[in-house]
């Protein structure tokens, strides 16, 4: 009976520590925020590759989109006046890498062909043109949707980028 | 007899000589009068982009008076065609049934769902960027029936509109076919 009771303390210690030190690791391993409290978006560019115009467009507005879904920072579009006053302030810049346009039509037919997905590099920069972080980020789309819900997914993981690398207060 | 002939003559010269320069002399009018004529709304989707309109809503846009009108139900959106930095039409397609229904028969048995997502019609996008009061960079993007992209753009871009692709005088024929839509992609 006592060997019982020892056992069961000892395993709950065992897989208390264990939690513990899986709690603490994960919180180990989260990036340190950078301090900004708006962030700049620029109109994606494709210069080497040929991006249709309505990709593009739905790139910038979906992250955009995004970002204020997201809360947190202030966002402001490309060309905003109003940007000039706002104190910390990150710059983010795309640019395209790669692009397969799918087909929507082949996806519902045959299911495992026509994915479409766009590669694209975001640098994120201070006021001054410094980069603070980069990142290449991926946007497809599968199985159901038309071709410009790649943009969708390429917004909702920059926004979460964003979310975990930036804060308006800094180390949280 | 032969004066008379001379008389008529000089009468249906100076006639012509008058109508002619009359024509000449009332066109810069009667040019901007056939340019303001109002353009029948079109019908579309605003896939993204517009200020205060939620995405895929459906609505009638036109060009007049120098503003793209948008409009559906209560809601009516105004952009200037002097803000806009570049209009750019394309062309895309979509399932013949679509929406809820579509998605419904997307179950079909036996993988009819499949069968119908082979009948799709054709559309043309319209994609316009264009800035807000603030200077801020925004984008929109329409769909329409086929041919009425091009007319739009033509409209907007003589209002005052600008474009980084500008029209070709053989394109637009071309356009028309759905041979030259796949090619454009």
């Amino acid at each position: 009976m006592r060997s019982l009771l020892r056992g069961g303390i000892v395993s709950a210690f065992v897989l208390t520590t264990l939690i513990a030190g899986t709690v603490l690791r994960a919180q180990e391993n989260k990036p340190v925020k950078i301090k900004a409290s708006a962030i700049k978006v620029e109109m994606i560019q494709s210069d080497e590759i040929k991006l249709p115009a309505e990709f593009q467009v739905a790139l910038y507005e979906d992250l955009i989109q995004q970002l204020q879904k997201k809360g947190g920072l202030h966002v402001y579009r490309e060309g905003d006046r109003n940007a000039a006053d706002a104190a910390d302030l990150v710059v983010l810049h795309s640019t395209v890498r790669g692009f397969k346009e799918g087909s929507e039509k082949m996806r519902e037919v045959t299911t495992v062909a026509g994915a479409t997905s766009i590669a694209i590099h975001c640098v994120f920069k201070d006021r001054e043109g410094k980069a603070l972080l980069e990142s290449d980020v991926k946007g497809n789309v599968r199985f159901f949707g038309g071709n410009l819900r790649a943009t969708y997914d390429f917004a909702k993981k920059t926004a979460q980028i964003t979310h975990d690398h930036f804060s308006p207060t800094a180390g949280a | 007899m032969g004066t008379q002939v001379r008389r008529a003559l000089k009468a249906v010269r100076i006639r012509r000589a008058f109508l002619t320069i009359s024509m000449a002399a009332f066109s810069p009018l009667a040019l901007p009068i056939l340019a303001q004529q109002p353009v029948q709304p079109v019908k579309v989707t605003q896939i993204t982009g517009l200020m205060g309109v939620t995405k895929n809503t459906g609505g009638n846009l036109t060009v007049e008076g120098g503003n793209l009108h948008f409009n559906h139900e209560q809601t009516k959106v105004e952009v200037a065609t002097t803000s806009m930095e570049d209009v750019v039409t394309g062309g895309d397609s979509q399932r013949l049934l679509h929406g809820t229904l579509g998605t419904l028969t997307m179950l079909a048995p036996y993988g009819s769902g499949r069968f119908l997502s082979l009948f799709r019609t054709k559309l043309d996008t319209l994609t316009v960027k264009y800035r807000d009061t603030d200077g801020g960079l925004h984008g929109a993007i329409f769909t329409m029936a086929v041919g009425k992209a091009d007319v739009l753009k033509k409209e907007l871009l003589a209002q005052g509109a600008h474009t980084t692709a500008p029209e070709e005088p053989s394109n637009s024929a071309a356009a028309q076919t759905p041979a030259a839509k796949e090619q454009k992609r």
